[in-house]
């Protein structure tokens, strides 16, 4: 058998050997210190500052479907957004869509408002994991407590302090919808016309959202892990998007250094397969 | 803006009729023997050469519907995967189909069954090759992941709806060396499926396949009357961009054609023209 | 009380009338001829997707609704009971094949082993949990539940998620490697969009754009402008050329996509609804 020339080794390098190499760069870029100042772009932009323009005692949806797969992504966006709606002393419920997805973002509520002085009941409340999304949704625009009736500690809706003055989502200013899946559509067919939409996705799911956010169906947009961190910066807060930026940014420099080199090996190997 | 009636925009419920009538008329005159023609689709050729390495090889194919709930594209996706399993059946060669929802589990076992008897090898049927692995996205996933790898599969063939999980099928599938097919109307997994498939269907060539293969004249018609819808919407769009550049975007016709309310403002405007 | 009693006893009424129907039913379907049972399963498709469709069309009143409203999210409802119904029928079929496995000693018989092993023991501690939560029977949380709970929820399910999730990078990783060559023009194109969005959209794209000197700010004068050799440098920053892409570029193509898609799947709705469907011969 010929031996292979370095070229075509070079094309054909053993994916375990690139799997270690990269596993060693993001190892080595969560580690490292280096700061990098975002170009913000306009989607987080505009979700920084509608957020920012609510007023105290507003109240917002937090729709929360993501689990622990996708936690690397969504709680970085779970956890800024939280932060700014208390920061804004805003009213907030979530509700989830997901079985493991009320587990996840109930505790991990219930840490950052410890953090912040929000009290369970009062400030905010967890509605909880619901099937069936358009029938929560449609039900939800009508009546919240006979939809849903009770809250995630089984305190029934109407005996909540957070729900005072709230009946529907007629009288909610905002849903944040943070979600790995297609839960999107839903709330921007199913919601009252007047509530307005922003957008956490994660990367993946991001591409598809670009028409809503060009329509004005969604109002701002923050992507990923990234998104997270750009928005961060806007908070002035070092959070986990801060934490994992490096090792992002850095695994995309990777993977663009080892197309090219595949590519220069391509192409040695054709001139010296021609000569 | 909701779209839960026709009363919330009569403009939309106009084309979903319009649309409608499309696909009826030209599957009334596919029936009536006209002739129509379908481009080739690269994929859909390449079904029956995976199917000829795989029993080649002796090596298991695997079909995957993804997280499909049950619904259109699960039905698409059967239909292509008894198809595929009458073909096996000719061969004898061995499948696996792995499902993520239990109702297209149920309907998976059924229409394989009919598959095997249709080929007129209803021994070869074998309950256990249709399997519902878990709900959960990656537990689907590393339940596939550990099959293709154990079984060394030889040709996957993926139809559906797919989310993250896509990769790690296809990638699976790759380092084991198999031919692989992937059809998905999922817009975000297309760029995974074209980096580690051999061939990627997309969009609504997705919802052709059937037409495609069979050539039933009843799926051809409507394969046309979409064609022809989608001219027709296209048409609108670069005429209502023309209008729209010389009258304003805030003239009736425009605001019918762009915006969702923008019905009843046309309403208005047709009654005062129609009134003069 | 678990149930109240009268809604107990309707509920049974009408499983009870289900049962019947459909034991009447079978019999009906087995006498019929062929094309006689075709014409009877497409007669009840076609008045089920009536239903559905005459809902979306009738006019609705003050509430947003009509007559045939009500019903339809009774039947949505509906459509929950029958996943859960297929839910223990995938189960089961899970369940028997795995148990097949290991008690025939079939090869890989280990892995079926483990796999029954972790179904019944987080059945177990799930059903215990949500029993606690919700106060049925007099059960409460005591250490060991939370202990398991946590262990089998917190430490072993929400990590293997994660982990599975994170393969994902490693995999685009060796299939960007293997597939982005310049083998074709359409390949090209897809691997330098491909460079050009992955590097732009994070913060180093900045860096370097700032680091060849582009323009750093759009000012006003160079909104106005757009020809101005400025206004022309700072479009060629990265993170502006990634952001063109995604909005400018992928925005239109997956609407294409979508009508097509949007089309396709109204399509075959009312094939199947007119049981036009013809499967593959």
């Amino acid at each position: 058998m010929e031996a292979r020339s370095i070229w075509e080794r070079m094309m054909r390098i053993d994916r375990r050997i690139l799997y270690v190499i990269l596993a060693v760069n993001i190892i080595a870029a969560l580690m490292a210190r280096v700061a990098i100042e975002p170009d913000v772009p306009p989607p987080v932009k505009r979700f920084y500052d509608t957020v920012e323009a609510l007023q105290p005692g507003d109240m917002v949806m937090v729709s929360s479907t993501w689990s622990a797969g996708t936690l690397a992504e969504n709680q970085p966006q779970f956890e800024a957004v939280l932060k700014h709606l208390m920061r804004k002393r805003v009213r907030f419920t979530i509700i989830s869509f997901a079985p493991p997805a009320r587990d996840i973002s109930h505790r991990l509520a219930r840490r950052i408002a410890e953090e912040n002085g929000y009290v369970e009941g009062k400030d905010w409340a967890h509605f909880g994991y619901t099937p069936d999304i358009i029938i929560a949704i449609k039900g939800m625009s009508e009546d919240i407590a006979q939809t849903i009736r009770q809250d995630v500690r089984r305190t029934p809706i109407a005996e909540l302090e957070v729900m005072r003055g709230i009946k529907s989502l007629k009288d909610y200013k905002l849903v944040v919808d943070v979600t790995p899946s297609d839960t999107l559509g839903n709330w921007i067919s199913y919601r009252p016309p007047d509530l307005k939409i922003l957008y956490c996705p994660t990367s993946v799911m991001a591409a598809e959202a670009y028409t809503f956010l060009d329509s004005g169906q969604i109002l701002g947009m923050i992507t990923g892990a990234k998104g997270a961190y750009e928005y961060e910066r806007l908070l002035g807060i070092v959070g986990l998007g801060t934490r994992f930026i490096n090792a992002i940014q850095f695994s995309h420099v990777l993977i663009i250094f080892f197309i090219l080199l595949g590519n220069f090996g391509m192409l040695m190997q054709r001139r010296a397969s021609a000569s | 803006m909701s779209y839960q009636h026709a009363e919330d925009n009569w403009f939309a419920a106009i084309l979903i009729a319009f649309i409608a009538l499309a696909v009826l008329v030209n599957i009334w005159r596919a029936r009536r023997g006209k002739a129509l023609y379908i481009r080739r689709i690269p994929g859909l050729d390449a079904i029956d050469e995976a199917i000829g390495r795989s029993t080649e090889l002796g090596r298991p194919v695997t079909m995957i519907p993804g997280l499909t709930g049950f619904g259109v594209e699960a039905v698409q996706a059967l239909t292509i995967f008894k198809y595929i399993t009458k073909q096996i059946a000719r061969f004898a060669t061995p499948m696996r189909l792995l499902t993520a929802n239990a109702t297209v589990y149920a309907v998976a076992q059924e229409a394989i069954a009919d598959a095997y008897n249709e080929a007129e090898r209803p021994d070869l049927y074998d309950a256990d090759s249709v399997r519902f692995l878990s709900s959960e996205q990656f537990a689907f996933a590393s339940g596939v992941a550990g099959l293709i790898q154990r079984e060394r599969i030889a040709a996957n063939f993926m139809f559906g709806i797919f989310y993250a999980e896509s990769l790690i099928f296809a990638e699976t599938g790759n380092i084991v060396g198999a031919v692989q097919i992937a059809g998905t109307v999922s817009f975000t997994q297309v760029p995974f499926f074209v980096a580690a498939c051999d061939y990627t269907i997309i969009g609504d060539e997705f919802y052709a396949t059937s037409a495609y293969i069979s050539r039933e004249p009843v799926l051809l018609g409507s394969l046309v009357g979409q064609d022809l819808s989608k001219i027709s919407f296209a048409s609108m769009i670069v005429g209502g961009s023309m209008i729209s550049t010389f009258i304003g975007t805030d003239h009736p016709i425009v605001q019918l054609l762009g915006k969702p309310q923008g019905w009843q403002s046309f309403v208005e405007w047709l009654s005062q023209v129609l009134g003069r | 009380m678990l149930f109240d009693t009268t809604q107990l006893v309707v509920a049974l009424l009408w499983i009870a009338g289900a049962f019947a129907l459909a034991i009447a039913l079978i019999p009906l379907l087995g006498t019929l001829p062929p094309r006689g049972r075709f014409a009877l399963i497409s007669f009840v498709t076609f008045i089920a997707g009536l239903f559905f469709a005459a809902e979306f069309f009738l006019p609705v009143g003050e509430d947003n609704k009509n007559i045939l409203t009500d019903p339809f999210q009774k039947m949505q409802g509906s459509l929950q009971v029958i996943t859960a119904l297929s839910l223990g029928l995938g189960t089961y079929g899970l369940v028997r094949l795995h148990l097949r496995n290991a008690v025939q000693r079939r090869p890989q018989w280990g892995y079926s082993l483990v796999l029954l092993i972790a179904f019944v023991v987080m059945a177990f501690f799930s059903i215990w949990n949500t029993m606690a939560e919700k106060g049925l029977f007099g059960i409460e949380r005591t250490q060991l539940l939370e202990n398991a709970f946590t262990l089998l929820f917190d430490y072993t399910l929400i990590q293997l998620d994660a982990t599975m999730f994170s393969l994902i990078a490693f995999y685009i990783f060796s299939a960007a490697y293997r597939a982005f060559r310049i083998r074709s023009i359409e390949a090209s194109i897809l691997m330098f969009t491909a460079m050009l969005v992955m590097i732009g959209i994070v913060p180093l794209g900045k860096l370097i754009s700032d680091s060849i000197g582009l323009p750093a700010v759009q000012t006003a004068e160079m909104r106005t402008n757009p020809f101005m050799l400025e206004n022309i440098l700072y479009n060629l920053r990265l993170p502006q050329i990634a952001g063109w892409i995604q909005e400018t570029l992928n925005a239109p193509v997956q609407r294409a996509i979508e009508f097509g898609v949007g089309i396709g799947a109204l399509a075959m709705a009312i094939r199947l609804w007119l049981s036009l469907e013809r499967g593959i011969n």
